[in-house]
């Protein structure tokens, strides 16, 4: 076989002009797959189970959805930094514990407050030492969650802080408009029934994350630092700075998003935050933020908790009991992320080719007569380098 | 992570270099040679030989699992967070494999560990995925299989069999009636790991695969093969000790291995293994399990006055302790010219 002749490959194998008949839609799959599985889970939920589609259980998903959502915005910036906080977990337990304990003494202004700075602090402690004693992210935030975990432990002696008065929790799990709901058109009492303040508070923080991390300077800034910290350090950027100010919003949307769970249960304990970690892992990187740094939206990482908060809410409406949930949103996780890295494959080897020279190519191969392939002396173009780069 | 040093930073000589050179090279030792003088220090009680025994029986399983986790560390795929999934799995599978007889259900329930171990290493090394992401999914695959399996029940080793007994027996048999079961498959463990580290090709590819991962390809390593196989090692360690802790624990249920993930995690980086890949000995892990072994044991006999150190003060200053420890170990080792992250 001489040079000239270029493997027969399954792109040369197609007639030309319609090489990739589905190519768009599968990139438009690809682009949007968290949309997809979200609205992949409503549908098979909402055509399985029983009482799923019904406002008040949609209403549940939203609650559950807005406990973790701070948490999993903050964690996603520090993604986006390139880095990874394990604490959050135990951050929101703090600022959850925080709040309970303190308000008897301080008022809820007040305990917010301190809570609050507690989260800002631990944050900023993670961020220096990240950025400036340059000690691995992943080994600062185990620390720190451990630290952290423990100490709110001793502070509530390993119970439940329940809240002397109630007053704060029903204002914040009640819609702020109260419709009628008998006069009320069905949509509009829909709508009413997730304004509840605990959800409103969620959204304006996810809200405020976007558009700080899409307009702003600084948001622009972070993308640039994950992605390439070099780059951005020479192009001027106080690269450590913004490692310090994303491990401390992180650390402080943990915080407020543990008190504002706590104030809403009326109850502060350690299991708040237990198995946030990793629903909210979970839960960023379905919504495509990248480990490696730079690349990430919270609107993925929102459709993707609520698909999640869907998912097991659903599950349970269908009776299945906790393993079942756990098996599901692992194996959605597992396949989420294989379909990922075969993606990323198939575009790795396709990376240097040229888009002219493969048509070309399937020209060529689809005029030759598979018979008298090699000998007709071709001028021989470079191969497309099909196995360049298969990994790495 | 960390921006470029600027070139005047690379030229400069050192400061302390010597001391930090010290620090290098003592690595984890140092910290237990303090811990030792310091429990010597604190009470009469330390340096008997039922103490010193019963810290190092408290962390035997921690110590195999490390081992096998250190390849995993070593070849800069961070951490295998399904390792409790595995321990629980293995113990559990080879409670059941009990009616088999008693040498085929532990070879039954090293072979289900390892099984998860290729998955992993087949997905992590010839797939690229995120080891960190992807252990997390097996490792809720793994524990939701496991409770819908025995449907949250318990199960526990037939005491009617000989095949129970001695299973039942396996953790606190002790070998020639002298050396504790345990202690021994530490010792071998160790002994493997450190030979298969040091001493073989397949060691020397690793740390290449774990310094520089495209060098190595370019070498001409298969570098997937290399970090498949250290995920492999990590889940056999990881079975062998899920099969000890369900003996000791007479059952065999999910819960088994909870917290070794990260516990293992630290005591490999305590002792001197870079999440950077590449550093780091067999010997140093074993130092890192040494010194968690020796802090637990030195703050359970500190007392002062009606004070004492309870558990959750107790993981406070582990924690402390190993965030200043890894922070001194990469500043040496930036300070040497070893290291810039």
């Amino acid at each position: 076989m001489t040079p000239s002749a270029p493997a027969p490959t399954r792109a040369a194998a197609r007639p030309p002009g319609r090489a990739r008949p589905f190519a768009k839609a599968a990139a438009a799959a690809y682009r949007y797959r968290v949309y997809l599985l979200c609205t992949i889970i409503f549908a098979v939920m909402g055509a399985a189970a029983p009482h799923f589609l019904t406002p008040g259980n949609f209403s549940n998903v939203l609650k559950g959805t807005s406990t973790n959502l701070p948490a999993a915005v903050g964690f996603t910036i520090v993604l986006i930094a390139g880095q990874l906080d394990l604490s959050v977990g135990s951050a929101m337990t703090m600022g959850g514990i925080l709040v309970m304990g303190l308000s008897p003494s301080l008022g809820w202004a007040g305990a917010f407050g301190v809570a609050v700075l507690c989260g800002l602090g631990l944050g900023l402690t993670n961020g220096l030492l990240v950025a400036k004693a340059r000690i691995n992210s992943f080994i600062v935030t185990l620390g720190t969650m451990i630290i952290v975990y423990n100490a709110m432990a001793i502070y509530c002696r390993g119970g439940t802080i329940p809240a002397t008065t109630f007053a704060l929790s029903d204002f914040l799990q009640r819609p702020v408009v109260d419709l009628d709901p008998r006069g009320a058109p069905p949509a509009l009492l829909w709508l009413t029934l997730w304004l509840t303040p605990r959800n409103l508070v969620s959204l304006a923080v996810m809200a405020a994350a976007a558009v700080f991390l899409r307009r702003t300077p600084a948001g622009r800034g972070l993308h640039l630092m994950g992605g390439n910290p070099q780059a951005a350090w020479y192009s001027g950027l106080h690269v450590d700075r913004y490692v310090i100010g994303a491990f401390a919003l992180s650390g402080l949307l943990a915080a407020v998003g543990g008190a504002v769970v706590a104030a809403g249960e009326a109850a502060g304990s350690l299991k708040l935050g237990e198995n946030s970690l990793m629903t909210i892992v979970a839960a960023v990187i379905i919504g495509g933020t990248s480990m490696e740094g730079g690349k990430g939206t919270v609107v993925g990482t929102t459709v993707a908790l609520v698909a999640l908060t869907a998912l097991i809410n659903g599950l349970s409406c269908l009776g299945a009991g906790h393993e079942v949930q756990l098996v599901a949103s692992g194996l959605v996780l597992a396949l989420i992320i294989l379909y990922d890295a075969y993606w990323l494959h198939r575009r790795q080897r396709r990376r240097g080719q040229r888009k002219d020279l493969l048509e070309e190519l399937q020209a060529r191969a689809a005029s030759d007569p598979p018979a008298g392939r090699g000998s007709q002396g071709a001028p021989s173009a470079p191969g497309p380098g099909r196995e360049g780069r298969s990994h790495g | 992570m960390s921006p470029p040093p600027p070139a005047a930073r690379r030229t400069r000589p050192p400061a302390g270099g010597r001391v930090f050179g010290a620090l290098n090279v003592l690595g984890v030792y140092g910290l237990v040679g303090g811990l030792f003088a310091l429990g010597c220090a604190i009470s009469r009680e330390f340096i008997s030989p039922d103490n010193l025994m019963n810290a190092l029986r408290a962390v035997t399983l921690l110590g195999i699992v490390a081992v096998g986790l250190a390849f995993v560390t070593y070849s800069r795929h961070y951490v295998d967070l399904s390792i409790p999934g595995i321990m629980a799995l293995s113990g559990t599978v080879a409670v059941w494999a009990l009616k088999f007889g008693f040498v085929p259900s532990l070879a039954i329930g090293l072979a289900v560990g390892a099984l998860v171990g290729l998955v992993n290493g087949l997905v992590i090394g010839y797939l690229r995925l995120n080891p960190i992401i992807w252990t997390l999914a097996m490792m809720s695959l793994l524990s939701g299989v496991i409770r819908w399996a025995y449907a949250g029940r318990q199960i526990y080793p037939d005491k009617a069999t000989a095949a129970g007994r001695a299973f039942l027996e396996l953790y606190h048999h002790r070998l020639l009636g002298l050396l504790p079961l345990p202690v021994a498959v530490l010792l071998a463990v160790a002994a493997g790991g450190y030979f298969l580290m040091r001493h073989t090709g397949y060691g020397a590819r690793l740390k290449l695969t774990g310094s520089a991962y495209e060098v190595a390809r370019l070498t001409g390593i298969n570098v997937r093969r290399a970090v498949a196989g250290a995920f492999v090692i990590s889940s056999l360690t990881s079975a062998a000790a899920g099969v000890l802790l369900t003996s000791f624990n007479k059952v065999g249920a999910v819960y088994i291995g909870g917290g070794y993930d990260f516990r293992t995690i630290t005591a490999v980086v305590l002792g001197g293994m870079t999440l950077a890949g590449g550093r780091g000995s067999i010997v140093g892990v074993l130092g890192g399990v040494a010194a968690i072994a020796l802090m637990n044991n030195v703050m359970s006999l500190v007392r002062v006055g009606q004070f004492v150190l309870g558990d959750f003060q107790q993981n406070i200053v582990q924690g402390a302790v190993f965030i200043l420890v890894v922070g001194i170990n990469s500043f040496a080792r930036r300070r040497t010219g070893g290291d810039d992250a």
